[in-house]
Formats: structure tokens, C-alpha cells, sequence
């Protein structure tokens, strides 16, 4: 027995000094009072017919009742726990698999992770007196596993949650060659762990319908940029055959819906023509009666909708320039020689090639060695050769791109850049790209494209793009997988669709956002937004009856502790009050003193 | 138990002796105010003149008294005739049947006699209990019978006992030893256990004429009273049983948990006094006092319960009345 509340010394102190008052009170119990009667005649009569134990014997049971009532509350009040005196093991590993395949519901309503904790819960409470209790994760949300007290083990156990996302990886948490050291890993073993050898294996498993999106994907079409298709599809996990409807949901159309019956283990790959959908996030649903797992049964992603943006590129002829802006995705794009420039309205951004308009333009501008201009940083001298050296990668402009080979024969050096943000610069720390940090937006390139080899860069469309969302003042849209998720805006504010409030945690240019469920949420910062479609899309997970496992056919046969555990300071309360109930029985019946 | 001295005091207010035959020994200066002063007032002595000791039997005294007997002689209740002896009282001759027969034939007359009574007074410690004490209470008792007696010319004999006979006042009769009597009761003191068996058997070692033999008790004797008063059927005695019962001891105001000490011997007993453990004291002492009124009845003795509690004028004038003892 061990005590939660005192040192096991104090507990046996307490316990005798408990005893000794008992016993001390009865001592110094008064004695009757003495009253001369005429005569004990009668009463010695009365006695003789009543049966009556001998005093002694009475006031023995009274202490003994005594006794027992103060060391039932002494002993709760230590908080004493109940385990086999053994000392053979000191140490219990439990291992618990929380991917997400343990969200899946049993036949009995409750989910594997329900039927894990359950049996680590019983493993922990049934375990020697004497044994310390490590409890650790496969998806690491236990960052630094240790050797703990029961009580402390069971808290621990109360916190895991199953993660979605991530790859599950079996902890190094068990030291090899201790036999003193049981570990055993909880698992329904649909995650592919290399488990150490002597671990011990508890199933938690049991097979069960699922169906799930495994893609979702929103593209335009490459011929028709202002069309756009979603790519559905969708996993029959599920023993047998099963019919299922898909639907995709998005703003400014009614949802498109099909029914598919889909052999087991058989996937569909659907196409939805979302081109007449507003701008904003599509939900991809797919519904199935009896479907186990609910977390793959939706996908998100985001709509560009059909409008186009107007660019007009200012050039003396740049056909690579030209070109490129044309196959960027809704650009309807109108040249115009330097000369015939004039500012106007219903543009959406301007590209300047060698060229800039003495007066700005009202529209945001991306400039290609411009012309010597007030509204663009002044610039004296030229670099030479040279190349990028660094680039700030937490810019929309930078997203996915690397400049790391991008080379200039020749640049202006500009000058007073205080109105600008540099994105990259040669090794002088010379800036080649800057951006404008406040007003309108402007890109201004030092170089001619012409002057470096950017243009052969597999980066260069890319850098084209994000220059246009960015000019465009468009939201950029990311499509990630649940669990945690880095988002290249810093000290971004993340809600979901319902404007509730997603944890976050900061880090260096970027924000992590800790995204355990599918859903569309939208992290901003100062001048930025991106869009985040959160969505399990893993054939692993929805596969929930891929396990190593042999299938459990009801859930009832799961080890399962009772539904209401009386914690042993409560017996000993009750056994003192049922105690006191005796003694108050036995003093009113005159069987005690 | 004194009364109070105003209510006895031998002032001139007394009212002139009553006209019950005459037979008040009291007149304002009358010597026995004084003496009956302890034990009882004037006002019950005057009403105890009117009674007196009732007998089922023939009385065996030698003198004269008040009571019918056997014997023939001078008395007022004719009988029969007998011829006329040589010796014969000539007065008890019947001249008319001599004129008319021309014989000597006596008138005999029924002779009242007086009746010895033997008045046993319980002087154990068990008698020194309950408010006013049990003692107090049979000694009052005894000095009313005693007094009845008196006025009624019987001798009676006092006798207070314990675990034998602690003082004894020797045959006494006619009222003027009243004071005597009242004396002796009122010194006596509680001592000793309780044995009516070994007083009665020293009582009656000696030869006692045939009377009524009246036992003021609290009946607490370990030894029963079977032993006792089979001493009296063997001689025949009348008996009557005053069983002197204090309210404490009918229902004892007792603690929860107490240790009771026995008066007479010491002894004690430790009790955690429950309801149930009164209410089976009730019952047993209940059926002591059935117990003994049974056997009285049984041998056609008379007995009465005298609860300390009941005035003892209504006692004397009641109680005793309503079980015959008085008349």
C-alpha cells in the first residue's frame, strides 16, 4: 500500500497516533455514576433474565469499533493506493497509439482511442504498489516521456488526444535489456510502427466501414484558364461494397452531388466543373451510413473563381516577358509600346520593362530596371555581375520559389530604400528585387530580365505569379494536411469558417498553426492573408482496416474496467460511516459500552 | 417524620371528645397530645378513634377486650343455658325459668376478649430509602395500628427487625401506653439486612398466644418471604402484610450508564439502564409485589401495598379499611 497524501512513515505515525487517542479516550472514559438504591434485589433478578455479555467483552467491542472507525478515516485521509505488494517490476511503459485512425468508432459506439485509454487506465490502477508509469505517444505529443507516479501517469493519460497528421513513429522510450520493465503499446495497428522487440501488444482494434476523400484538388484548365475542375477522390475502406454520395459545396452555386457504389477497398476518382463557383473555399463531403471515421469525410480547398486580372506590360519588346505573363492562369494581358503609356483606370496591375512613367501609376507596378523615377528608389551606378545571394523567404514573393541560381550581368545600385522591403541581394548586399512596404504596391527588379538568367529559372513563372497576387492584393491559398501546419505569414491571427479563434504558436517569419481538424481557415497578419484548407487526404488513414491486427468481432470483448471505479479513500469513508452505523446499533442495542 | 408543632399543640381549641362511645383519652390537658406528636398529628388520631382491628377468627385473649371468642362468660351476646353448679356465679341465674320450671339454669353470655397483636417493623437499610424514607413512612403506619389497638384494649407487641430482632416493646394495653409505643418507633434506626425468617423464628421461640401478627415491610429480603411466613401458618397466626413500596423503587430515576450499590449489603451492580432495560425492571418488580399479595391471598391472609406517596391518613382510612384489616 502506498500513501498519495503522506510519506509512508508519517502515514504508520499517524495511524498510531490515531489508535492511541482512541484508546487513551477510552481509558479516561468517566466512570457511571454511584447510586445507593434500597436494595439490587430486583435488579439482580432483571439481569439474570437478560443475556448480556460480560463488561469486559462489551467495552473491548466498543474500542475495537472505535478503533476501526478513526483508522478508516486516518487512512482516507492518507490517500492510500491499493496494489500487489510485488516488487519484481518497477516499471510500466505504455505506448499509445493516437494516430488518427483510433478516432474511429467501434461497434458499441465508443472509439478505439476510448478503448486504449481505457486499458492503459487498467493496467495502471491494477499494477504493482510499487511501479512508476511512463506514458508515451505516437505522435509525439508527449514531448519529453518520463517515469511517473500513478496518479501522475493517469493525468498524464487524461491529456493525450488523438492527432491527426504525421507520420506516427513508435517512441524510443523503451531502454533494451531491463527486466524489470514491462512496455506494451496500445494500438488498433493500422500505423506501420516499428515496435522494439518485447514490447507486448494490446489491440484496440476492430473492422469497420469508412469512407473517405483521400484528394481534393482544385485546378484551372490548362487550355481555358477561367475554367476550373475539382478533383475528387474518394476510398471505399470498408469490408464490402457500400454506396456513398459525394458532394461538393462552394458559394454561388447550388452543391454538386453524385451517388457512387464503390467495391470494397475500390476508390472513385471524380472531376466537378466549379468554374461558375464564387472565389472562396469548396468543401468536398462524402457521407456513408455506418462510417466509422468521420475526420476523412470532408476536404477542403479554395476556389479562384472566374475573374480575370488586367495587366497591360510597358515594353519595347520582351517576347520571354510577354509570354510568360500570358500563360499565367486568368491574366488577360494587353502590350503597349512606352510611348502610347498613359495612366488609366480598369487596370489591375502594371508591368514595366525598362521603363518607368515619371508620375506613378494609380495601379500597382512591377518594374524591370525602370527608368530613373521619383516614386521608385533612386538608383546610382551599376552592380556588374553578380548574383543573388539572399532572398527573404516569408514573402508572398518568394513562396515556393528559390533564387538561389539566379544570376545578373548587370544592375542598377539602388539607393534611399527606406520606403522599400529588399526580397533579395547579391553578396554587397545590394538589393535586386525590392517591394514596397507601405502605400501601392510596387515591385521594382534592378535588373533587366534581359541582364540575367531569371528567366530560365523553372522559378521564374512562379515569381511572376506570386508578383501578381501579391500586386493584385489576391489571398493566397495553401492546401495542408491536418496537424500543425507553417503558414510564411509571422504573428498571424488564425480563425476558422465560424470565426473562432485556432491555436497558433510563432515562429521565425512564419506562424504555426495547430490545426486538428479539417476545416478552411484564414491566418492574417498586418498585410497579409493566406488561406488554409485543413484536410486529412491520407489513403493511409482512411484505410482503417488495414491493421496488423486480427479483427475483434464485438467491442464488448475489449478488457474494459468498470464504468464507476470507487477510489479506495472513498471504501474506507463509507466503511467508517457503515462502521459508525454498527457502533451506534450496537450502543443503542447495549452490546457495546 | 416530625410535624410541624403548631398543628399538634395542646391549646384549648380542641374540640370536646367525640361521642364514639365516649372513649376519647384525649381532653386539652391530656398527656398523650404530646407524644403522638412526632409521628401523628391530632387530627388523624382523632379520626383513627373510631376504627378498629378486624379478626376473621374467634379471639384467643385472656382478657377482656373488644373482640368475640370462644369462651362464655359476661357478656352482652347470649348463648345458651347450662344448669347451675355449685360454685356458680348466682348472679347469671335465670329466675324466670326457675319460677317456671322450678330449676337452676344459668344464662351464658358469648365473652369478648381482647386480641394480642404482634406489630413486626422492617428496621433494615433497604427501609432507609425514597422521600419520605420507607421507615419513616411503616413507622407512621405502626404507630396508627398501634394506636388503633390500643384504643381498642388489645395488647399488642412491637417489634423492629432487621436480620433479627433489633428492639422489641414488650406487651402493652390499653391507651394510656401509647406514648410508650410512639416512644419506641420513633427511636428507632435503620441497620442490618433484610430477615423476616430469622426474626419471626426468634420471635416465636418463646410460647406466644394465638393473635395477628402484622408485618410492615419492604419485602426485600433475599431469602423470600416463604420461610417467614411459614413460620406464622405454623402457628397460626393472622397475618396481614403491609408491603411499604417507595415511588423510586417502582420507577427508579436512573442515569444512562450507572453503578448501583445495594443499601443493605454493599454490593454492586454496573448498568447501562436502557428503556427496555426499565421497562424489564417494572415487570419484575411488578411481579414481586404480585408475588407476595398472591401467597397472602393464597392463605387468606390480608395484604396491603402502601405506596409512600399516599398520605398516610388516607392509608388509615382508606386503604386499610377497603382490604379489611380495619373496621
Amino acid at each position: 500500500m502506498r500513501f498519495a497524501a503522506l510519506s509512508t512513515g508519517s502515514a504508520v505515525l499517524l495511524l498510531a497516533a490515531v489508535v492511541g487517542a482512541v484508546v487513551l479516550l477510552y481509558l479516561l472514559k468517566p466512570s457511571p455514576r454511584r447510586i445507593t438504591v434500597s436494595s439490587t434485589l430486583i435488579w439482580r433478578r432483571v439481569l439474570r433474565s437478560r443475556r448480556r455479555a460480560p463488561d469486559r467483552l462489551r467495552w473491548w467491542m466498543s474500542l475495537l469499533l472505535a478503533t476501526l472507525v478513526a483508522l478508516c478515516v486516518a487512512l482516507a485521509l492518507t490517500r492510500p493506493r491499493m496494489g500487489s505488494s510485488s516488487t519484481a517490476l518497477h516499471g510500466l511503459v505504455l505506448v499509445l497509439d493516437n494516430s488518427i485512425t483510433l478516432s474511429a468508432r467501434t461497434s458499441d459506439g465508443r472509439t478505439r482511442w476510448d478503448h486504449a485509454v481505457e486499458r492503459a487506465r487498467g493496467l495502471i490502477r491494477t499494477g504493482p504498489a510499487s511501479a512508476r508509469y511512463l506514458i508515451a505517444d505516437t505522435q509525439r505529443q508527449i514531448g519529453s516521456p518520463h517515469f511517473e507516479e500513478a496518479d501522475a501517469a493517469l493525468a498524464t493519460l487524461e491529456r493525450l488526444r488523438v492527432t491527426a497528421g504525421g507520420e506516427p513513429v513508435f517512441p524510443q522510450v523503451v531502454p533494451p535489456g531491463d527486466p524489470d520493465l514491462r512496455a506494451v503499446l496500445i494500438s488498433d495497428g493500422v500505423a506501420r510502427l516499428e515496435v522494439p522487440g518485447g514490447v507486448e501488444s494490446l489491440p484496440v482494434f476492430q473492422v469497420a466501414d469508412n469512407a473517405g476523400i483521400t484528394a481534393f484538388d482544385v485546378r484551372a484548365l490548362p487550355a481555358d484558364s477561367t475554367h476550373q475542375q475539382a478533383y475528387v477522390e474518394v476510398l471505399n475502406a470498408s469490408p464490402a461494397p457500400r454506396a456513398m454520395e459525394v458532394s461538393v459545396t462552394g458559394a454561388g452555386h447550388p452543391p454538386l452531388t453524385r451517388v457512387l457504389q464503390l467495391a470494397a477497398g475500390a476508390s472513385a476518382r471524380e472531376l466537378f466543373d466549379v468554374s461558375t463557383f464564387d472565389a472562396g473555399p469548396l468543401r468536398a463531403a462524402v457521407s456513408m451510413a455506418g462510417d466509422a471515421l468521420s475526420a476523412d469525410d470532408v476536404a477542403f480547398s479554395f476556389a479562384r473563381g472566374h475573374h480575370m486580372r488586367r495587366v497591360i506590360l510597358v515594353t519595347s519588346g520582351n517576347p520571354t516577358l510577354e509570354r510568360s505573363l500570358r500563360l499565367l492562369p486568368r491574366v488577360q494581358l494587353t502590350v503597349i509600346a512606352p510611348g502610347r503609356y498613359t495612366d488609366r483606370g480598369g487596370v489591375d496591375v502594371w508591368v514595366f520593362d525598362r521603363y518607368a512613367p515619371p508620375q506613378p501609376p494609380a495601379a500597382p507596378a512591377l518594374a524591370f530596371r525602370p527608368s530613373r523615377v521619383d516614386w521608385l528608389p533612386a538608383a546610382r551606378g551599376d552592380t556588374g555581375e553578380t548574383s543573388v545571394s539572399a532572398w527573404v523567404r516569408g514573402h508572398p514573393l518568394t513562396e515556393g520559389l528559390s533564387l538561389q541560381d539566379v544570376i545578373v550581368s548587370n544592375a542598377l545600385v539602388a539607393r534611399d530604400v527606406n520606403r522599400f522591403e529588399v526580397i533579395c541581394a547579391d553578396a554587397q548586399r545590394r538589393p535586386l528585387i525590392l517591394a514596397s512596404l507601405h502605400g501601392p504596391r510596387r515591385v521594382d527588379a534592378t535588373f533587366a530580365l534581359d541582364d540575367s538568367n531569371l528567366p530560365q529559372q523553372a522559378g521564374f513563372p512562379v515569381l511572376l505569379s506570386n508578383a501578381l497576387e501579391w500586386l493584385a492584393g489576391e489571398s493566397r491559398s495553401v492546401q495542408a494536411r491536418v496537424g500543425l501546419i507553417e503558414v510564411p505569414v509571422p504573428a498571424a491571427k488564425v480563425l476558422d469558417l465560424q470565426g473562432h479563434a485556432v491555436p497558433t504558436r510563432p515562429l521565425p517569419g512564419a506562424t504555426l498553426i495547430e490545426a486538428w481538424e479539417p476545416g478552411f481557415l484564414t491566418a492574417t497578419a498586418i498585410d497579409r492573408r493566406v488561406r488554409v484548407a485543413v484536410s486529412v487526404l491520407d489513403p493511409a488513414a482512411t484505410n482503417i482496416n488495414a491493421s496488423r491486427f486480427a479483427d475483434t468481432p464485438a467491442a464488448p470483448t475489449f478488457v474494459s474496467e468498470p464504468r464507476w471505479r470507487v477510489e479506495v479513500w472513498a471504501a474506507l469513508l463509507l466503511a467508517a460511516a457503515l462502521l459508525l452505523v454498527l457502533e451506534w446499533w450496537t450502543f443503542n442495542r447495549r452490546l457495546t459500552v | 417524620m416530625g410535624m410541624p408543632s403548631s398543628r399538634i399543640s395542646c391549646s384549648g381549641s380542641l374540640r370536646p371528645p367525640s361521642s364514639a362511645g365516649g372513649r376519647h383519652p384525649f381532653s386539652p390537658k391530656s398527656p398523650y397530645l404530646a407524644a403522638s406528636s412526632a409521628l401523628l398529628d391530632e387530627s388523624l388520631l382523632r379520626k383513627l378513634e373510631v376504627l378498629s382491628l378486624a379478626t376473621r377468627r374467634p379471639a384467643y385473649g385472656q382478657l377482656r377486650g373488644m373482640h368475640r371468642s370462644r369462651r362464655t362468660g359476661s357478656g352482652l351476646v347470649f348463648t345458651d343455658f347450662r344448669p347451675y353448679s355449685a360454685g356458680d356465679d348466682i348472679r347469671r341465674i335465670d329466675w324466670s325459668i326457675y319460677l317456671r320450671l322450678d330449676r337452676l339454669v344459668l344464662k351464658l353470655f358469648e365473652e369478648e376478649a381482647d386480641v394480642p397483636i404482634y406489630l413486626f417493623l422492617d428496621a433494615s437499610l433497604s427501609m432507609d430509602f425514597g422521600t419520605p424514607t420507607k421507615l419513616d413512612y411503616a413507622r407512621r403506619a405502626a404507630a396508627a395500628l398501634a394506636y388503633v389497638a390500643l384504643l381498642n384494649h388489645d395488647r399488642i407487641s412491637l417489634v423492629a427487625f432487621a436480620d433479627g430482632i433489633v428492639q422489641a416493646l414488650p406487651t402493652r394495653r390499653g391507651k394510656n401506653q401509647a406514648p410508650q409505643a410512639f416512644r419506641f418507633l420513633e427511636n428507632i434506626r435503620a441497620s442490618g439486612q433484610t430477615s423476616l425468617h430469622a426474626t419471626l423464628r426468634e420471635f416465636f421461640s418463646t410460647p406466644r398466644t394465638r393473635g395477628i401478627a402484622i408485618v410492615i415491610s419492604d419485602f426485600l429480603d433475599p431469602d423470600g418471604i416463604e420461610p417467614a411466613f411459614a413460620v406464622l401458618r405454623r402457628f397460626r397466626h393472622e397475618v396481614a402484610a403491609v408491603h411499604v413500596v417507595a415511588k423510586e423503587e417502582r420507577d427508579p430515576p436512573l442515569p444512562e450508564e450507572v453503578v448501583l450499590i445495594d443499601a443493605e449489603d454493599g454490593s454492586a451492580n454496573e448498568l447501562e439502564v436502557t428503556p427496555s432495560l426499565l421497562e424489564a425492571y417494572r415487570e419484575t418488580f411488578a411481579r414481586h409485589v404480585r408475588d407476595i399479595e398472591a401467597y397472602c391471598r393464597k392463605y387468606g391472609w390480608g395484604y396491603v401495598q402502601a405506596a409512600t406517596e399516599v398520605p398516610i391518613e388516607s392509608l388509615m382510612l382508606r386503604v386499610l379499611r377497603e382490604q379489611g384489616l380495619l373496621r
